[in-house]
C-alpha cells in the first residue's frame, strides 16, 4: 500500500512522530547486552589472542615446536626462551603458541560436528514423533547413561588412539546433548500456527525444518555450543595425557602435560605453562558461553 | 513414593539393556580382527584360531550376545588376557580405592563448596562475592591432571605436607580383614565362606584401618587421600558453590525471609535456620549429579597419583590391548553411574513432593 500523492495527507504519522522504540533485531539487541558484560568481554580478549596465536604461529612463534635442543633439555625459562625447554629440548612458548591451533580446531570441529549430527536427530525426532521420536531419544538416554570422559575413551579404545580418531569420539559423546535442545524446540515450535500454515500451504517438510523450525534453537545451540567446546577442550586435552589422543611430537597441550609430567618435581615449568594453556582457553569459553547466555536469553539469568 | 520408584525402574530397563550393548559391541567394533589385536603381531595363526575359539568369536552374533548376557548373569565378564586373571576378581581389587577416593573428593567438594556459596551469597555484589565466583569459573575451566601435578609438586614435593602418591606408605602395615577376623578358620566352616567379603572389604583401606583399629594405618591413609581428592574435587566443588549461592540469593528474596528479619531474628538464625533449608534442594541435586562426572575424572586423577583404581586400570588395560578388562570396567562404571543418578531422582523425589506428584 504505497502512499501516493493526492491521497490523503497526514493520515498515518511517521514512527519518528510516534516515538516508536529504535529500530533493532534481537541479535543486534544481545549484541549490545553482551559488549556491556566485562566478564564476556574478558573471555572474547582471551579467545581473540588464542586465534591470533592459532593463525599467525608460524610469525609469532620464536623457534621451530619440533626442533630439539638436548643440551638445553629442562632448562628453566630464560630471556631466549621464555617459558623454557621441554623433556628433549624443545622450546615450549613455540609449542604452546602452535597447539593453540590444535586445541581451537579440536573445539571448534568436534563442537560443530556434534551439532550438526545432534540437531538432525533431534529434529527428525521431534518433527516426527511416534517410535522414531522414541528410538533416537532412547538411545540418547543411553549415551548420556555413560560418565562422557569414560565414553570417549571407549570410543577411542575402539578406533584407536589418534588425534582424529579422539576428535571422533569427543563429537560422538556429545551429540545427545544438542538432540536434547533441538527437540525441544522443535516440539514447541511444531504446534504454533505458523508452521501449521506452512504445512496447509504444502509447504516441503524439510523446508519448514531449516526455515521455521531450526532458526527457533539457533539460541540454545549457540550458547550451549560454545560451553561445550570448552567441556571438548578438557577433554580432548584429557585423553592426550593419558596417551590416547594426539600423539608425540604433536604439540598439543594435554600431550605435552603426559609426556612431561615425569620431569614436574625436577622441571616443574614443563608443566605448569601447557596447563596454564589449556585453562585460559576453556576459561575464554566458559565466560564467553556464559555472557552469551545472558545476552541471548535473559530469563536465563541467575 | 513406592509408584514413582517402580516407574523409575521400568524406565532402566531399555537404558541397560543398551549398556550391555554398547559394552558388547566394543569388542565387535575394533576394525580388523579382534583376536589378531588382543594378541599382538607376533602371535602365529594357530595360536589365534585357538583364541577365536576359545573366546567364541566365531559364533553368530546373536549367539555371542546371548552368552554375553547370561555370562554377566551369573557374574562372569571373563578372562584378563594379560594377566589370565578373572575380570570381576581385577575389579574387585580396584572398585574400593575409586570408590574411597570419589568420596573423598565428594566431601572435599562439599564443605569447599557450601562454604564458598554462603559466603558469596552473605557478601552478595561485593568483592568477597566477585572473587569467589571467579573462582569457582577458574576452578571449572582447570585440567583436573594439571591441578593434581601441581598440587603434587607443591605440597607433595616441595612443602613435603602430604605424600605425593599411592595409597599407603611403603612400611606402614595393614593388616587385612581376613587375616584379623578370620584368622585359624578352618577350611570348609561357614565362617570360611565369608572370606571373599572380607578379602573385597580389605581394599577399602580406611575402613580396615578403622575396623583393625589401626590409627598408624589410618592416618597414613587418610593424608594419602587428601590430594588426589582435592584433585578430583576441585570441579564439583566450583559447581556447587555457584549453585549454593545462587540458590541462597533466590530463596533470600522471599517474603518469609522479609518476615523472619522483620520479627527481629538474628542474620544468622535467617540464614542458617530458614533460607538454607530451602535453599540446599538444588545443590542436593547438583551434588547426586557429580558423582556421576566425578567417576570420569577419577580417571584422570588416578593416572597421576597412582592411584590403584578402575579408572588407571581402564587407561592401562587399552594401552595394552586387553579388551575383556575394557569392556569389563567400562559396564561396572556405567552401571555404577546409572544407579547413582536413580538414587538422586528418588532422594530428589523424596525431598520435594511437586516432583512425584506433578506432571
Amino acid at each position: 500500500m504505497a502512499d501516493t500523492p493526492g491521497s490523503i495527507p497526514a493520515a498515518k504519522p511517521r514512527a519518528a512522530e510516534l516515538q516508536l522504540p529504535p529500530q533493532t533485531t534481537l541479535y543486534l539487541d544481545a549484541l549490545r547486552r553482551l559488549v556491556r558484560n566485562r566478564l564476556a568481554i574478558a573471555g572474547m580478549v582471551i579467545l581473540g589472542l588464542l586465534l591470533i596465536c592459532a593463525i599467525f604461529a608460524e610469525q609469532l612463534a620464536p623457534y621451530d615446536p619440533l626442533e630439539q635442543e638436548l643440551l638445553l633439555r629442562r632448562q628453566p625459562p630464560s630471556a631466549q626462551h621464555w617459558m623454557g625447554m621441554d623433556e628433549v629440548g624443545r622450546d615450549i612458548l613455540s609449542r604452546i603458541i602452535f597447539g593453540a591451533r590444535i586445541s581451537l580446531q579440536i573445539g571448534i570441529v568436534s563442537v560443530s560436528l556434534a551439532i550438526v549430527v545432534g540437531a538432525l536427530l533431534g529434529a527428525v525426532a521431534g518433527y516426527k514423533g511416534g517410535w522414531v521420536d522414541d528410538l533416537i531419544m532412547r538411545v540418547m538416554d543411553i549415551l548420556l547413561a555413560f560418565p562422557s570422559l569414560l565414553l570417549a575413551i571407549a570410543v577411542v579404545a575402539i578406533l584407536g588412539p589418534g588425534l582424529m580418531n579422539m576428535l571422533y569420539a569427543i563429537a560422538f559423546v556429545s551429540i545427545p546433548v544438542y538432540a536434547r535442545i533441538v527437540r525441544a524446540s522443535v516440539l514447541s515450535v511444531k504446534e504454533q500456527d505458523y508452521v501449521l500454515a506452512a504445512r496447509a500451504i504444502g509447504v516441503p517438510p524439510t523446508r519448514i525444518l531449516f526455515r521455521n523450525v531450526l532458526p527457533n534453537c539457533l539460541t540454545p545451540l549457540i550458547v550451549q555450543g560454545t560451553l561445550g567446546i570448552a567441556t571438548a577442550i578438557l577433554d580432548a586435552a584429557g585423553l592426550s595425557f593419558l596417551g590416547l589422543g594426539a600423539r608425540p611430537p604433536t604439540p598439543e597441550w594435554g600431550a605435552m602435560l603426559g609426556q612431561g609430567r615425569g620431569s614436574v618435581f625436577t622441571a616443574p615449568h614443563i608443566v605448569i605453562f601447557p596447563g596454564l594453556a589449556i585453562m585460559m582457553t576453556v576459561l575464554g569459553f566458559n565466560l564467553l558461553g556464559d555472557g552469551l547466555r545472558d545476552a541471548l536469553d535473559p530469563r536465563l539469568r541467575v | 513414593m513406592t509408584r514413582y520408584i517402580a516407574q523409575r525402574l521400568v524406565l532402566l530397563v531399555p537404558v541397560l539393556l543398551g549398556i550391555l550393548v554398547i559394552t558388547f559391541s566394543m569388542l565387535r567394533l575394533i576394525p580388523g580382527d579382534p583376536a589378531r589385536i588382543m594378541l599382538g603381531e607376533h602371535a602365529t595363526e594357530e595360536s589365534i584360531a585357538r583364541f577365536r575359539e576359545a573366546m567364541g568369536l566365531n559364533d553368530p552374533i546373536h549367539v555371542q550376545f546371548w552368552r554375553y548376557l547370561t555370562n554377566i548373569l551369573h557374574g562372569d565378564l571373563g578372562r584378563a588376557i594379560r594377566t589370565n586373571e578373572k575380570v570381576t576378581v581385577e575389579l574387585m581389587q580396584r572398585l574400593p580405592a575409586t570408590v574411597e577416593l570419589t568420596f573423598g573428593a565428594m566431601f572435599l567438594a562439599c564443605i569447599i563448596g557450601i562454604i564458598a556459596g554462603i559466603i558469596s551469597a552473605y557478601y552478595h555484589n561485593t568483592v568477597i562475592d566477585l572473587g569467589t565466583m571467579v573462582g569457582a569459573l577458574v576452578g571449572v575451566s582447570m585440567p583436573v591432571f594439571w591441578l593434581g601435578l601441581i598440587l603434587m609438586y607443591i605440597f607433595g614435593f616441595k612443602l613435603k605436607w602430604l605424600p605425593p602418591s599411592g595409597r599407603l606408605t611403603v612400611g606402614v602395615e595393614l593388616q587385612s580383614l581376613t587375616d584379623f577376623f578370620l584368622a585359624g578358620v578352618a577350611e570348609g566352616t561357614w565362617q570360611y565362606k565369608l572370606k571373599p567379603i572380607t578379602d573385597f572389604l580389605s581394599n577399602f583401606y580406611i575402613l580396615t584401618a578403622i575396623l583393625t583399629g589401626n590409627g598408624k594405618a589410618l592416618w597414613d591413609a587418610l593424608k594419602h587421600l587428601v590430594l588426589p581428592s582435592l584433585a578430583l574435587g576441585s570441579i564439583p566443588a566450583a559447581i556447587i558453590a555457584r549453585m549454593t549461592r545462587s540458590s541462597l540469593l533466590e530463596v533470600l528474596g522471599e517474603d518469609y525471609i522479609r518476615t523472619a528479619r522483620a520479627k527481629g531474628l538474628s542474620e544468622r538464625v535467617v540464614l542458617f535456620g530458614h533460607a538454607m533449608k530451602n535453599a540446599f534442594l538444588p545443590v542436593i541435586t547438583v551434588i547426586g549429579l557429580q558423582f556421576g562426572s566425578l567417576l570420569g575424572g577419577a580417571i584422570l586423577t588416578e593416572t597421576i597419583f597412582s592411584w590403584p583404581g578402575m579408572g588407571r586400570l581402564v587407561v592401562d588395560r587399552i594401552l595394552a590391548r586387553d579388551y575383556p578388562v575394557v569392556q569389563g570396567t567400562v559396564l561396572v562404571i556405567a552401571l555404577i553411574f546409572v544407579f547413582v543418578n536413580l538414587l538422586v531422582d528418588i532422594s530428589y523425589a523424596y525431598l520435594d513432593p511437586r516432583i512425584r506428584y506433578g506432571s
